[in-house]
């Protein structure tokens, strides 16, 4: 009989991948009372997420996607020995996260200044509570970029990586349903 | 995973990121609501597949993509469903 459990195929660690379960089901939830909530005034909904900026959301999915990947290098790049090199996409990736966090705070900048708050529909009570709780994410995986590109062992990097990845994977499913469908 | 696989699935996310902001601009959302939701739902279902299996790595791990691969599925169907609900009812 083998010893082997599926649980061994699990790349990285067993913690990071219950992590990253917890949030897709906790971000998977939000979208869907966000659709389920958008039945009762569809034009509502529509018309408070023309107020929002496109253009800039898909700029950040483009951002995210592209830090995601010099996250992914990294752990490559540290494997090989290429330590330097690793350190340094592990900064870059850090970067496109304040990038991404500075876009998304000029867009709720540009709503404050327009008088759109939380409750000014309930369209956007979700799109401050989703997008808002993404940022977070944002904001813990930048610092643990920037962590790991200091204390650089392939394991912390790897787990970082993987909670980047979740963050990107978060923001994928979260940019269409937001900002698109209408 | 090679670099240059690496490499495609970073080309291939930026294109569908694209290629979602560009339907965005489109005016089929006022003549043709359904196919383009279901268009922009079908690029975040690749988008998300391409980041497990390349970015999170579960191309070596079958059992778990599978997994994940029919949560994500389910969860773009439901997402769809409840889209498409104002619009045909």
């Amino acid at each position: 009989m083998s010893g082997e459990s599926v649980l061994d195929e699990v790349p990285g660690d067993l913690m990071m991948w219950i992590l990253i379960i917890s949030e897709f089901l906790v971000f998977g939830a939000g979208l869907v009372a966000f659709l389920s909530v958008r039945l009762t005034d569809p034009v509502g909904f529509a018309q408070a997420q023309d107020m929002l900026d496109r253009t800039g959301a898909g700029i950040n999915t483009i951002v995210l996607v592209t830090s995601g990947f010099l996250a992914a290098l990294a752990h490559r790049l540290r494997l090989s020995g290429a330590r330097r090199k690793a350190r340094l996409a592990l900064v870059a990736a850090a970067m496109l996260g304040a990038v991404f966090l500075w876009i998304k705070g000029r867009e709720y900048a540009e709503k404050a200044a327009e008088g759109i708050g939380w409750d000014t529909h309930p369209f956007f009570n979700f799109y401050y509570m989703l997008t808002g709780l993404h940022a977070a994410h944002v904001v813990a995986g930048v610092l643990l970029l920037l962590l790991v590109a200091w204390r650089d062992a392939p394991e912390n990097i790897e787990d970082a990586s993987a909670f980047w990845h979740m963050v990107d994977l978060v923001w994928v499913l979260l940019f269409p349903v937001v900002y698109l469908l209408r | 995973m090679s670099n240059r696989t690496l490499h495609i699935a970073w080309g291939t996310l930026v294109v569908l990121s694209l290629g979602a902001t560009l339907l965005s601009f489109a005016d089929i959302w006022a003549i043709w609501p359904i196919p383009a939701g279901m268009a922009v739902l079908a690029l975040a279902w690749l988008k998300a597949r391409i980041i497990l299996s390349q970015y999170l790595g579960l191309a070596a791990a079958p059992f778990w993509r599978r997994g994940f691969e029919f949560a994500l599925a389910a969860l773009c169907l439901l997402l769809l469903g409840l889209y498409l609900l104002p619009i045909i009812r």
